[in-house]
Order: structure tokens, then sequence, then C-alpha cells
């Protein structure tokens, strides 16, 4: 299959029914994913960025064969991921953040051995790829003790390894960095950026812009099951073009406070952020309007620590596309 | 060749990760001393009973012991992969689902028959069991047919793992019911028809009476049939779970039914 593309959607949708309930079923419809169209180029690294519940684990899940969509098309490498569900497979790996998916019981390299067998390695090229991997996820000499005794990050790690066995020529990563420390995550990012500079396309979903900035070529934004935004980061920086973001220190900002910012002149979005007891707010404003004084004159009485007025930022240009939806 | 080493190095390697008593203290627990103290104490009630005689109970709950490995076992194959949320990462595997699952099922077969003859002979040493020398190759034949049988037999049980979430509870009730309907420990002609019936399609009731038969010294062409009910039921149980594992993952992708994907 030639196709220039490694990843295919077009009106892409995705409805969950639920029922709840034995004497009383109560039936839900929730339309998680409601057409998404996008398109991979081979060796891209493209990120699908959205807040929880966006709908990207479903969007993943349905390019990589593990759901079914209810309606619109997808296509791995020219692969229908219905129809060839067999030949999609092959090629793609798919790697999630977060402490299950590995056998604790078993060592790092047993869990590779295990599944470079269920991925069809072939057995003379298992040993020299496992240590290849290993030694690129940084845990050659760890390999030997229980995965139980992993920290997050060298988990992680072995996800990754699990998920590149097989030289897939798609990577899906759904939020790889999820809970990594700052060192394992930096190391991630080289991971990652080496992979597609090696040729592999990778989709990648994350919640940190900073990671979706440095690595990703193009960025979609999806919310509410729609793709919100689409364009390369710089691209979608400039959504926030026009705008001043003055940034706070602070502790205990009511939800009203919040909600009495929006209505200030010249606002155009507001974002609390909680960091254990201290909460970042971010306001957005019309770049000619400075609407710091006024903010600051609504917060009075709170306990606030800095304060900061700077240029917007992807995150920033993110959460105008998200509240926008 | 990479369809052996699946079922081979890659059913050891699942056995390994996903069976819960492979610490010695559980294994010799709950796989060794259980089945002997369950040996001894039917034994003893048969005597009290005047039911049976001790290679009835002997030879009934040597078979019976490859059933905790094998249907728990083979529960465990499928059923734990929830657990440790790796089993989206196993159906993503492009390879066939019967020969992964199928490799599963060996080491639990395999165990169950370490087992089965580890119950035998302590019939063999606390009960003074006598058995001619030339049975025993028909006896290894007729437990590892009942190990067999009872490795599918839980497989199928795991499959339901992918539909339902309980599906220890199914394990628990199947256990009880082998215990019950498969002749082991109660003659079955004392049983109502119907369950009679029902114990003709469990695994291990047909390999205990093929046992039987062989440990009374009869030949093969006595046990022969029973031989065969028995790998007839395995081979049922190894199809339907087959058949269960497809329809419930093609369900699952439909209904996004597993939420450990």
């Amino acid at each position: 299959m030639g196709s220039e593309y490694a990843i295919e959607a077009e009106g892409l949708r995705r409805v969950y029914r639920t029922r709840t309930g034995w004497l009383r079923p109560r039936r839900e419809m929730v339309e998680a994913v409601r057409g998404v169209d996008l398109t991979v180029r081979r060796g891209e690294l493209f990120g699908l960025l959205g807040p929880n519940g966006a709908g990207k684990t479903t969007t993943i899940k349905m390019l990589n064969t593990l759901l079914i969509p209810t309606s619109g098309t997808a296509r791995i490498n020219g692969f229908d991921v219905v129809r060839d569900t067999r030949e999609v497979r092959r090629r793609i790996g798919y790697v999630f953040g977060g402490d299950r998916g590995l056998y604790d019981r078993l060592s790092g390299l047993d869990n590779l051995r295990y599944f470079a067998e269920l991925y069809g390695v072939p057995a003379r090229d298992q040993k020299r790829r496992i240590a290849e991997l290993l030694e690129l996820v940084g845990l050659t000499g760890r390999e030997r003790e229980p995965v139980d005794g992993y920290s997050r990050g060298m988990r992680q790690r072995l996800h990754i390894a699990r998920g590149l066995l097989h030289r897939p020529e798609v990577l899906f990563l759904d939020e790889p960095s999820i809970g990594v420390d700052p060192v394992a995550a930096r190391e991630l990012r080289q991971t990652v950026a080496g992979l597609a500079a090696s040729g592999t396309t990778v989709l990648l979903t994350t919640h940190y812009m900073a990671e979706a900035d440095e690595l990703c070529d193009r960025i979609a934004v999806i919310a509410d099951g729609r793709i919100q935004a689409l364009g390369t980061p710089a691209e979608l920086r400039h959504r926030a073009d026009g705008r001043r973001v003055v940034e706070i220190e602070a502790y205990g900002v009511p939800d009203t406070a919040v909600a009495a910012l929006r209505d200030l002149p010249g606002v155009r979005e507001t974002a609390l952020e909680e960091r254990g007891a201290l909460q970042l707010l971010t306001v957005q404003s019309d770049a000619h309007v400075d609407v710091q004084g006024d903010v600051l004159r609504e917060l009075a009485g709170i306990r606030l620590g800095r304060v900061n007025s700077r240029e917007p930022t992807l995150e920033d240009a993110y959460v105008a596309i998200v509240n926008a939806s | 060749m990479k369809t052996l080493r699946l079922i081979g190095i890659g059913g050891a390697l699942a056995y390994r990760a996903l069976f819960n008593w492979t610490t010695p203290a559980m294994y010799v627990g709950t796989l060794l001393a259980g089945p002997t103290f369950q040996l001894l104490f039917f034994a003893y009630l048969g005597r009290q009973l005047q039911v049976a005689d001790d290679r009835f109970f002997i030879v009934g709950n040597a078979v019976l012991a490859a059933s905790t490995a094998g249907v728990f076992g083979g529960t465990m194959a499928v059923a734990n992969e929830r657990r440790y949320g790796t089993l989206g990462h196993v159906l993503l595997s492009p390879r066939s689902r019967t020969v992964i699952f199928w490799g599963r099922v060996l080491p639990y077969a395999g165990n169950g028959l370490l087992i089965t003859a580890f119950t035998l002979g302590m019939g063999v040493l606390l009960l003074g069991l006598r058995l001619p020398l030339d049975a025993l190759p028909g006896l290894a034949l007729a437990l590892a047919a009942g190990s067999l049988a009872c490795g599918f037999f839980g497989l199928t049980l795991g499959a339901l793992g992918l539909r339902f979430r309980d599906v220890w509870v199914v394990s628990n009730v199947s256990a009880s019911l082998l215990l019950l309907l498969t002749g082991v420990n109660v003659p079955r002609e004392g049983l109502p028809a119907w369950m009679i019936s029902v114990g003709q399609l469990l695994p291990i009731t047909h390999a205990a009476e093929a046992a039987r038969r062989f440990a009374a010294g009869e030949g093969l062409s006595a046990a022969a049939p029973q031989l065969g009910w028995e790998l007839l039921v395995g081979a049922g149980y190894a199809l339907l779970a087959a058949a269960l594992l497809r329809i419930f993952e093609a369900e699952s992708r439909r209904r996004a039914s597993l939420e450990t994907l």
C-alpha cells in the first residue's frame, strides 16, 4: 500500500452505550468522538492534545484497532483498521502511561521476551533487539529485576521498549509521561524525538504543552469529541496573538472570584491551576488593555505570591481553543 | 516453528506471569497439602460410611487434584490480564488468539499432572494403596487426559472473564460441581439422572473412570472408551474456549466492554 499518509481518519465517530442497574436499567449514550478527520504523514510526530474526556484515548483506540468506530473510516499505512486488523497490528506500537500494563511478577527482560513472541519478532532477532531496546531506554543492567520493584519512570521506559519490539512503523503514545519525574520525562522526550528522526510515525497524546511544543511537527487540539484546531505549534500559538497574559500565584481563590475576573473589561480567558496549596491563576486579556490593576483589585483580601505579566505561550493558545469549544 | 515457540515459550512465560500460586508456600499449601488432606478426608469418610473402598477415593481424588491447577489456572490465564492491565497489549498482537491461549493451558495441564501424581503417591504412602506396576503407564495417560481437559475447561471459564468481571464466582462454583458431579467422591450411580448427564460433559468424569479401571489392573482396551470420552470432552472445551475468546474479543471492540484496555 503506497499511501503517503501513515494515519488517515475520516469522519471518525464513536458512541458508547452504558447500562446501569438491574431491576430498572438506565441506558445512556455518550458520544465520545464526534467526527474526527485527520491525516498524519509518514515520519511525522503528531500531537493530539485535549482535556480529560475530550476523546483522545478513544480516537487512539479506534486507530489501533482496539475499538471499532461507530461510523467513519481510518487507515494505517493504507490498511483499514476494521477490515485489515492483522495488517494494521503488525505495523503499530501502542504505549500508554501509568503503572499498569506490565506483568509485575516477571522481570523486565521476560516481559519483553513474552511480548516479542506475541508481536512475532523472529527468534533469531529477539536477543539483539531486546538488548538494543534496553540500551535505548536505559534499562540495561536492571532487566533481570522483577517489574514489581521498578519505579514509575522505569516502568514507563519498559512500556516504550515493549511498544518498539517489532519495529512498528506507527507508534501511538498515549500520555507516556504522565506521573514521570522531570528528568525521566526529558529522557522520554529525547527517545521520542529520536524515534521520529529515524522515520517512525508517532501520534502522541499529552497534557504537557511544553512536551508537545518541543516535540510535535503538528498538533491537533481535540475537545468535546471534535478537532478544534490543527496546525504547527507556531500556528497554534498565533491563536493567542493580540493577547497578554497575567499570571498570579495565590492561595485560596474562590470560584466566585474567578467568575468575577471573567467579567472584567478586556479579559478573554481565565484558568486556575492547583499546585498543592498554591494556585496559579492565569488571566488572558486583549494586549492593548492593561487588566493587571483590575485583577489585583478583584483579588483584594486573598493571599497572593508572585505576579507576572508575559507573552502568550502554546498553553495559553490551547486554553483559548478549549474554552472556545 | 514460530507457532511452537508461542505455545512453548509463550505459554511458560504466561504461566509465570499470571499463575497466582507459583510461590513455594502457595504451591505447597494450595496444590499439594490441600488435595492430600481432601483425599484423607474422603477416604476416612468412605471407610466410616462404607460407601466404597480406599481405591475408589484415592484414585478419584488424585484425578480431582488436577482440577485446582487446571480450573483456576485456566481462569487466571485470561482473567489476571485484567488485574495487570495487559489485556489490551495481548489483544493487539497480530498472532492467532487460539494459539496464544491454548499455549497457556499446557503448563497448567502439566502442573495438574504433577499434582495428581503427587496426590496418588500420597494415597499409596499414607493409605497403603497397591497399584500393579503395569498399570502405571495407563494411569499416567488417564491422569494426563484429565489434566488437559481441566486446563481447557478452565480456559473456557477464563474466556468468560473477557465479558464478565466476576468470573471467579463461576470458577468457585465449577470447582464444587466437579467435586459433586464427576464421580470422584460420590458414586455416580447414586446421583439423579440430570446430574449424571451434566457430569458426562464435565472434565475428569471419564478420566476418573478410566484411571479406576487401570488401577484395578484392567488393560487399555477396558479403559479406552472412557479415555476417548475424556479427550473428546477436553477437545470440546478447547474449541468452546477458542470460540468464546473470539466472540468476546469482537464484542469488546464493538461495545468497549473491556474497561482495562
